[in-house]
């Protein structure tokens, strides 16, 4: 126990003194809560560009115009007189989307004749389609129901069946949880989880690596798997201590400033991410007895975040995903702690619907933390501190 | 290396020096090759189905009619959603959602045939998961789709009990229907919109990184960059022999992993294949002397750590996912100075768009603005550090400057 708390000591004094570790650990947190939520802090896309090519000219045409840009999806940013000129302004990104109106639009609506639009919305951009899209056919519906209610009175229906015929079964579609669908709203909180993976992977692996990482082992103790145990535990606790000041700043305090909808309670987010921060601290251990040296550290571990963000199975479902990538996500802390924190944060789950997530995080920091203690054990103990070569 | 008698110096002493250098270190030749071609692949496997099809979404069915049975038949059938569950009550279908074992709950009140038959418009309720905005959305459009066709079709029987004719009836449907084509990709195909642009912005991070480690590995002893500046014979060749064999190996990576977008994917290729590859060389070069630049003006750990924090974030601010028309000047400014924000503006547009080669030119005239103006920053940053380590008296010696031919 004493040896526990020996190295316990000594890996918070490095954390606070060398600079590297400090860095990744503590002020990269700070920096990345800055800059890494600015591109989505709009929330969503209002006003898209689009044209408009009227061939019809008439009352009926130019309403169905002035309603498409008087919603908040979509704008109508030109008018123009054909599909060519409009497709040119597509290709120089001036407008997003073409919404064309055949001539005889109005005298086919009037005829009680079926009187299509086309719409043509820029797909190489997903976000921009989905908002023209849904923007036109919304207007689109309800300029038609009015229309046909106005038909059925017309031909001598009960006005109060009317609505009935035109929409028998009317369909409510309820958004849980973001309900205005924003994009910061989404992808904030799983990016949070995966930027804490990064600086605990990255900080945890340089402290492994920097000089001063050993502690002499006492010679009255001989038990080597027991020195290693505790000196795993030791630096564990450490990092635990860390995290307990950084990891409420990420969950609770971060979505607080950028107004995300928070449901869960704050305990089960922290009980959750006990194990997580246990998970993937362990991780960083092994990764640094493979890459040993702390600039291979950080040059190795650099470019993970993306591919890991994508494995979690939060922007892409897991469902669709080969059974191979899914055996490989779960041997990552991010992806059941993205699953389980999200899920009690947003989803405002209690800890029993995320049982499979918080098993499955202490099954991963018992896996690394085991392989972490053997590794510690097999060791061979030098006194002379290795001297940093290159990669 | 003893070959500097034998060899004139030049640029390509200088690139043939550092590619055997390279091929002395295998695990730098594995950071700047393996690394991203096994972070590419397992991008391209995690996107491999391309569409997200069959979704799992739960049923509440509290009528049990043929009405009911026919709007789940329906829904089934769209490609977008499954029926995977029925539930009993609403607090179970919410433990499902909670869970995260579907995206989606269908609700179909109690006497919901006959209600719709007497003309009371029952109301049928979808409630979907918007957390996860993709799964979300796709199973929402698999309701849209379904539940409304239903409902046409009941409105055709209404209308003919009322004594229309049926053609006149399906007709009277939907009177603005909205022919919608998404432009350049089609079947919204993830690989073309997603994957395609995911690749290199983890290049992006690797090439930023591993060049201020390789330039800065010669800067922390000055000695080297006089030996550099020898063997190339002057600062340009020695400058661009110690980073084009880098460029080289990140084309290739790069060209590997577009073989299999464009081979076993089908990502269209209906722009110009010169465009494309220019802005890709461009993009390559970019990030390479931004990375260096960074090494030139501080150590090397320091500028490793800046690259990183600059370039991982970076696929936000690039523009794909929620384009830069929703951001702020901050985010806007910010993305502009990534290299690769303009190499998906090109990559769009050769790929998918396939935009006429007039239009195309913006983005690839900035990737060079940005190739010519960060060679230029190095080079004056080499100047200086080279006359200001002359004017050290120890140093001064005038053999230095000349070479050794």
């Amino acid at each position: 126990m004493k040896r526990l708390l020996t190295v316990f000591w000594n890996e918070l004094g490095r954390i606070v003194t060398l600079l590297p570790p400090f860095a990744v650990m503590v002020l990269a947190p700070f920096a990345y809560a800055l800059l890494y939520p600015q591109p989505y802090l709009n929330e969503a896309l209002r006003d898209v560009p689009i044209a408009v090519v009227d061939q019809d000219n008439t009352q009926s045409s130019r309403e169905l115009a002035r309603r498409v840009d008087a919603t908040t999806d979509v704008g109508v940013a030109l008018v123009l007189p054909d599909l060519p000129s409009a497709q040119r302004a597509v290709y120089e990104r001036r407008i997003y989307g073409i919404l064309y109106i055949p001539q005889y639009f109005e005298r086919d609506l009037q005829h009680g004749r079926a009187s299509p639009v086309a719409l043509y919305a820029d797909a190489s951009y997903f976000l921009m389609y989905q908002r023209i899209s849904g923007g036109v056919t919304a207007v689109a519906r309800a300029f038609g129901a009015e229309t046909e209610t106005a038909r059925l009175i017309a031909a001598d229906v009960d006005p109060a069946i009317a609505p009935a015929v035109a929409d028998p079964m009317p369909l409510t579609a309820e958004p849980l949880f973001n309900p205005q669908g924003g994009y910061a709203t989404y992808v904030l909180p799983a990016a949070l989880i995966l930027i804490l993976q990064q600086t605990l992977l990255i900080g945890v692996g340089l402290l492994a690596t920097l000089p001063g990482a050993r502690v002499p082992r006492d010679p009255a103790s001989g038990d080597r798997l027991m020195n290693a145990l505790q000196t795993v535990s030791g630096k564990m606790l450490a990092y635990l201590v860390v995290e307990a000041v950084i990891l409420p700043f990420y969950l609770v305090a971060l979505p607080y400033f950028y107004d995300l909808p928070r449901l869960g309670s704050v305990t089960t987010i922290l009980v959750l991410a006990i194990p997580f921060v246990l998970a993937a601290s362990a991780l960083g251990i092994l990764l640094a007895a493979v890459f040993r040296r702390p600039l291979s550290v950080q040059l190795a571990t650099a470019s993970l975040g993306l591919p890991l963000f994508f494995l979690a199975g939060f922007a892409w479902p897991p469902e669709v995903m080969p059974e191979a990538i899914r055996v490989l996500a779960a041997f990552v802390p991010s992806t059941p702690a993205i699953n389980g924190l999200v899920g009690v944060a947003q989803l405002g789950a209690p800890l029993a619907d995320v049982r499979g997530p918080f098993l499955m995080l202490w099954g991963l920091a018992v896996l690394y933390g085991v392989l972490a203690v053997a590794l510690e054990a097999t060791r061979r103990e030098t006194t002379a501190p290795t001297l940093p070569r290159a990669l | 290396m003893r070959a500097g008698n034998s060899f004139r110096p030049g640029f390509w002493l200088v690139f043939c020096r550092e590619l055997i250098r390279l091929g002395r270190r295998p695990s730098l030749l594995a950071l700047v090759t393996l690394l991203p071609l096994l972070l590419m692949g397992v991008l391209i496997s995690v996107f491999s189905a391309g569409l997200a099809t069959r979704l799992p979404i739960a049923v509440l069915d509290l009528d049990s009619s043929n009405l009911s049975r026919q709007i789940i038949r329906t829904v089934d059938a769209t490609p977008d959603a499954a029926v995977t569950v029925r539930v009993g009550e609403l607090a179970e279908g919410r433990q499902m959602i909670l869970s995260g074992r579907v995206h989606g709950l269908l609700l179909l009140p109690r006497n919901l045939e006959r209600d719709v038959q007497a003309g009371r418009r029952p109301e049928v309720v979808f409630f979907y998961n918007a957390q996860t905005l993709t799964p979300g959305n796709l199973v929402l459009r698999g309701i849209n789709a379904a539940v409304p066709a239903v409902a046409a079709g009941i409105r055709v029987s209404m209308r003919t009990a009322h004594g229309q004719p049926t053609d006149a009836a399906t007709a009277a449907l939907g009177p603005i229907p909205v022919q919608i084509n998404p432009l350049f990709n089609p079947a919204l195909n993830y690989i073309y919109f997603l994957l395609t642009a995911l690749l290199p912005s983890v290049l992006q991070v690797i090439i930023v990184t591993a060049s201020s480690y390789t330039v800065g590995r010669d800067v922390e002893t000055r000695h080297r960059l006089k030996v550099l500046r020898r063997l190339g014979g002057g600062l340009w060749p020695a400058m661009f022999g110690k980073l084009l064999p880098y460029t080289v190996l990140f084309l290739l990576v790069l060209a590997l992993a577009d073989a299999v977008l464009f081979g076993v994917y089908d990502l269209p290729l209906r722009g110009d294949r010169a465009l494309l590859i220019s802005a890709g060389v461009l993009f390559i070069l970019a990030c390479q002397l931004f990375g260096s630049l960074l090494a030139l003006v501080m150590p090397m750990a320091n500028a490793v750590s800046i690259g990183t924090l600059l370039t991982a974030p970076a696929f936000g601010f690039m523009g794909i996912g929620f384009p830069r028309l929703g951001m702020s000047a901050f985010a806007l400014g910010f993305g502009a100075a990534l290299p690769g924000t303009w190499y998906l503006v090109a990559r769009v547009d050769q790929t998918v768009r396939g935009t006429p080669a007039d239009l195309s030119l913006k983005p690839i005239l900035i990737l060079l603005a940005f190739v010519i103006g960060l060679a230029l920053l190095a080079a004056l940053r080499l100047e200086w550090m080279r006359t200001h380590s002359a004017n050290q008296p120890r140093l001064r010696k005038p053999t230095l400057a000349e070479g050794t031919t």
